[in-house]
């Protein structure tokens, strides 16, 4: 019959393309669930942009596989002398994809371009004066104060050549309209663009200029954007894909319980916490109380830390897979203070008897906020939240929306506490402290994300210092101050740092590092 | 005939406008398109300018009727996620989409017209239970979990289908198809099986009961006393006469296939313009929502216009009313 013939040859067909994927073995295809909005690394800062634009172009520094800093197309930095600021000194005989020579006029023409406004990176050269060529291969970073932590913090800048972006007409990020950086790339990192299809497919290749030592063995790599993770699972099980990032908690047993599939975990850097309406002065979801706003009070914020069961937590919805947070960066993080490291204790008793103590034996009512497809089980984890809130009085009035209904709502002071996660985007424990910790200033740009508005005097006199001192045992202590006091305060629960789970089939090498970035040149496939 | 089909036009016109009004009335609640295109660590001050230069603070009015203004001049706009120009982004999906709803439809067509001729023949056959069982099924299971279900059966446990996108595609002047490759059609069967089914269903229940119908009716039984070959009855005279309202139907139901694909491709990640849509609703990229919602609203109007002059063609007591 037809059919039984149609059926023999999908057959074959099938496997001759099975036959055809392991004939080329080093092309690896994988899949994540969204895809770079552009390839211009100044338009975008979003993780899916920076992190797959880190394979094509290369900043001055770059992030090894354990987050630390090292020389990339800058071979040594030190600090100006008679002058605030770095100087770099640049990798010589490096060439642009296209053939241009790689010097200082391209470092100059692509802070220019980062620094304008109509960047997304531009937050990250705040702090710079000016920038100075000095030679063809030496640039130095003006700063208005001395800043240490600058190389750190500028590790994802990357760099265009100029001449490749004035004759395209790209030298400006395209911030309306398209312009050629959009889909066209020419950086000198390990791989280049060898084509694009926006939102379904983006070839990779190597880059057989490259400067550095090749380490991966891919001759190609394919990019295709899954959405839906039931689907990204079965691609990658099915074989049409070799690696995924993320998967979902609940899909670690299926992988796991499969030969040739391998499930990577590890801890992202970002810290997921409960945040409170510090300056609001009443309760806006509230039905008991009237004209004031409990959390306020330091004894009601502690009631409230000491009412969540972290353990609970990690074995009802994370599978035992996280740990409970102490400070808003883990643990490993520069500036972590190993003084403050202890997390307030899961203890009812006390936080009832804390709410009897501010004048709320029966507890109270308020509105807790959620996002529900931010962070790992988000709405899942509210919850349970609101019932352990709930067993010593605190009744939280739980409600959950999408991420892009949800900053809104934050910034509009639509709420009465939040859920929050934050990675600390310089992988230093000052950056949480200026965004989140210190009073919102918008013209001073500090405290953006502070939508509480936690305010404290010494905190915000002791981030200035802490972002301008060299000594690091005198910044250290600084640092400890202001945990120890965020803490003493209760300025925000942090709750735990957040899992990080990738799949892979187990012929793959790759390195899972904890910023979520996903790079290629370590990526080797037996 | 021509006067007919201008009113359709000049209709088609203002449902495409309501269509917009609406869409940009309800994009207000979809949430804030500047939270998504910059980053963490854009300052207040750089995101309120970014949102003055969109006009994003201009009023709900205004900003639609620059959306109408520029779309009539022919000017879709770009994209506020990839900053790409929406007229391309939305060409380049639509023959993903209009392949896929055409390949479902005939999948609902070649295996639902059978289907409803035999059941309605042997109404008490157990194959007839059979089928009228496995359909009933197959329309109460959401298309979400019908798509997943194919997937791990042909995709994952059998492995002889791809579980996601198109496979092989062949470019034609700006048309990206499948339907040049072995791969391109491998890609298609369970995407266009998991879209059809409620059509599937849908035209063989009605192609069933139009057919008991006619086969009640007095000519069939005149046709039956004249002998005729039972097989001639059945699909030459019987068959013809159910088809009317089966085409009228299915016509009509091809504009929900094309705007409701959007379950299907995100399940399967296949390319289409519903992929992009649900994405741009993520992003909140407006401008992608609009020409979206308006295209498939043109797509309606289209398929309507067709049905409706399909329905001249077949239908030859309508013709001579017009005429009167």
């Amino acid at each position: 019959m037809n059919i039984n013939k149609l059926a023999k040859s999908t057959a074959i067909a099938a496997v001759l393309a099975v036959n055809a994927t392991l004939g080329m073995a080093d092309t690896l295809r994988w899949a994540s669930k969204t895809d770079p909005d552009t390839m211009d690394p100044h338009a975008g800062s979003s993780a899916p942009v920076l992190s797959f634009l880190n394979n094509v172009y290369e900043g001055l520094v770059r992030r090894g596989r354990d987050m630390s800093i090292e020389p990339s197309l800058a071979t040594s930095w030190e600090p100006l002398t008679g002058d605030n600021g770095w100087r770099f000194t640049l990798r010589e005989g490096v060439v642009f994809q296209d053939g241009a020579k790689f010097d200082a006029e391209d470092v100059l023409f692509s802070y220019n371009r980062a620094s304008d406004e109509a960047s997304d990176v531009r937050s990250w050269f705040a702090p710079v004066k000016e920038v100075r060529l000095v030679d063809e291969y030496t640039v130095d970073f003006v700063t208005k104060v001395p800043n240490p932590l600058f190389p750190d913090s500028i590790a994802n800048f990357m760099i265009l050549d100029k001449g490749w972006a004035e004759r395209n007409g790209a030298e400006l990020p395209a911030r309306d309209a398209e312009n050629f950086a959009t889909m066209n790339v020419n950086g000198t990192g390990p791989f280049k663009l060898e084509s694009r299809d926006p939102g379904i497919k983006t070839v990779l290749v190597p880059n057989a200029s490259w400067w550095g030592d090749v380490e991966h063995n891919i001759t190609e790599a394919v990019f295709t954007p899954i959405g839906n993770s039931a689907t990204g699972l079965a691609a990658l099980l099915s074989g049409e894909i070799d690696f995924i990032q993320p998967i979902p908690l609940q899909d670690i047993a299926q992988v796991e319980s499969r030969d040739s599939f391998r499930v990577l975990e590890g801890e992202e850097t970002r810290v997921i916490m409960f945040g409170f309406g510090h300056e609001h002065e009443e309760l806006l979801y509230s039905s008991d109380v009237d004209g004031s706003n409990p959390f306020q009070d330091v004894r009601v914020r502690q009631a409230a830390a000491h009412a969540i069961d972290i353990a609970s937590i990690d074995r009802v919805l994370f599978r035992g897979k996280i740990d409970g947070a102490s400070q808003l960066v883990p643990a490993g993080i520069s500036g972590y203070s190993d003084a403050n490291s202890t997390r307030p204790a899961y203890d009812p008793d006390r936080a009832k008897a804390l709410l009897v103590e501010a004048g709320y034996p029966n507890g109270f009512s308020f509105g807790l906020k959620c996002p529900n497809d931010r962070y790992i089980n988000d709405e899942a984890l509210c919850r349970a939240a609101a019932s352990m809130f709930a067993a010593v009085g605190l009744n939280a009035e739980l409600s959950t929306g999408p991420v892009r209904d949800y900053w809104p709502q934050l910034r509009e002071d639509d709420f009465d506490m939040y859920l929050l996660g934050w990675s600390p985007g310089t992988f230093d424990m000052e950056h949480p402290i200026r965004f989140l910790m210190s009073t919102p200033n918008s013209e001073k740009k500090l405290g953006s994300w502070n939508f509480g508005g936690y305010s404290n005097q010494r905190v915000d006199e002791l981030l200035p210092s802490i972002q301008q001192e060299i000594d690091p045992a005198t910044r250290q202590s600084m640092i400890d101050e202001v945990v120890a006091i965020t803490q003493a305060e209760v300025a925000y629960i942090p709750l735990y740092t957040q899992p990080l789970i990738w799949a892979s089939k187990d012929n793959i090498n790759l390195t899972q590092r904890a910023d979520n970035f996903f790079m290629l040149r370590w990526v080797t496939i037996n | 005939m021509a006067y007919f089909i201008l009113k359709r036009i000049v209709q088609s016109v203002f449902v495409m406008v309501a269509v917009a009004f609406i869409a940009f009335s309800l994009f207000r609640f979809v949430g804030d398109p500047i939270t998504q295109m910059t980053g963490v660590e854009t300052s207040v001050v750089d995101q309120e300018r970014l949102r003055e230069e969109l006009g994003l603070n201009d009023p709900y009015v205004t900003q639609f009727l620059r959306f109408v203004r520029e779309m009539v001049q022919g000017d879709f706009g770009f994209s506020y996620r990839t900053r790409q120009p929406v007229a391309n982004m939305i060409a380049d999906r639509i023959p993903a989409t209009l392949e896929l709803g055409i390949v479902a439809l005939m999948i609902s067509l070649l295996v639902g017209v059978p289907a409803g001729v035999y059941t309605a023949l042997k109404p008490r056959g157990i194959l007839t239970q059979s089928i009228l069982m496995t359909t009933l099924v197959g329309v109460s299971i959401p298309t979400f979990v019908i798509g997943i279900m194919l997937i791990f059966i042909f995709g994952v446990q059998l492995g002889w289908l791809p579980t996601f996108g198109r496979g092989g595609t062949v470019k034609i002047g700006i048309w990206e198809s499948s339907f040049f490759t072995l791969n391109g059609w491998r890609a298609l069967v369970l995407p266009a099986i998991t879209l059809g089914v409620y059509q599937l269903t849908l035209t063989m229940r009605l192609v069933r009961t139009e057919m008991m119908g006619v086969m009640k009716s007095d000519y069939i039984r005149f046709a039956m006393a004249r002998g005729i070959s039972m097989k001639r009855l059945h699909y030459k005279h019987a068959l013809r006469n159910t088809m009317v309202p089966v085409i009228t139907i299915v016509g009509l139901q091809f504009g929900g296939v094309i705007a409701f694909s959007i379950v299907t491709e995100s399940v399967f990640q296949w390319p289409g313009m519903g992929l992009l849509f649900l994405e741009s609703i993520r992003f909140v990229d407006i401008p992608v929502m609009g020409v979206y919602l308006v295209v498939i609203a043109f797509f309606f109007v289209l398929v309507n216009l067709i049905v409706d002059l399909l329905y001249f063609a077949i239908d030859p007591r309508l013709r001579t009313k017009e005429a009167s």
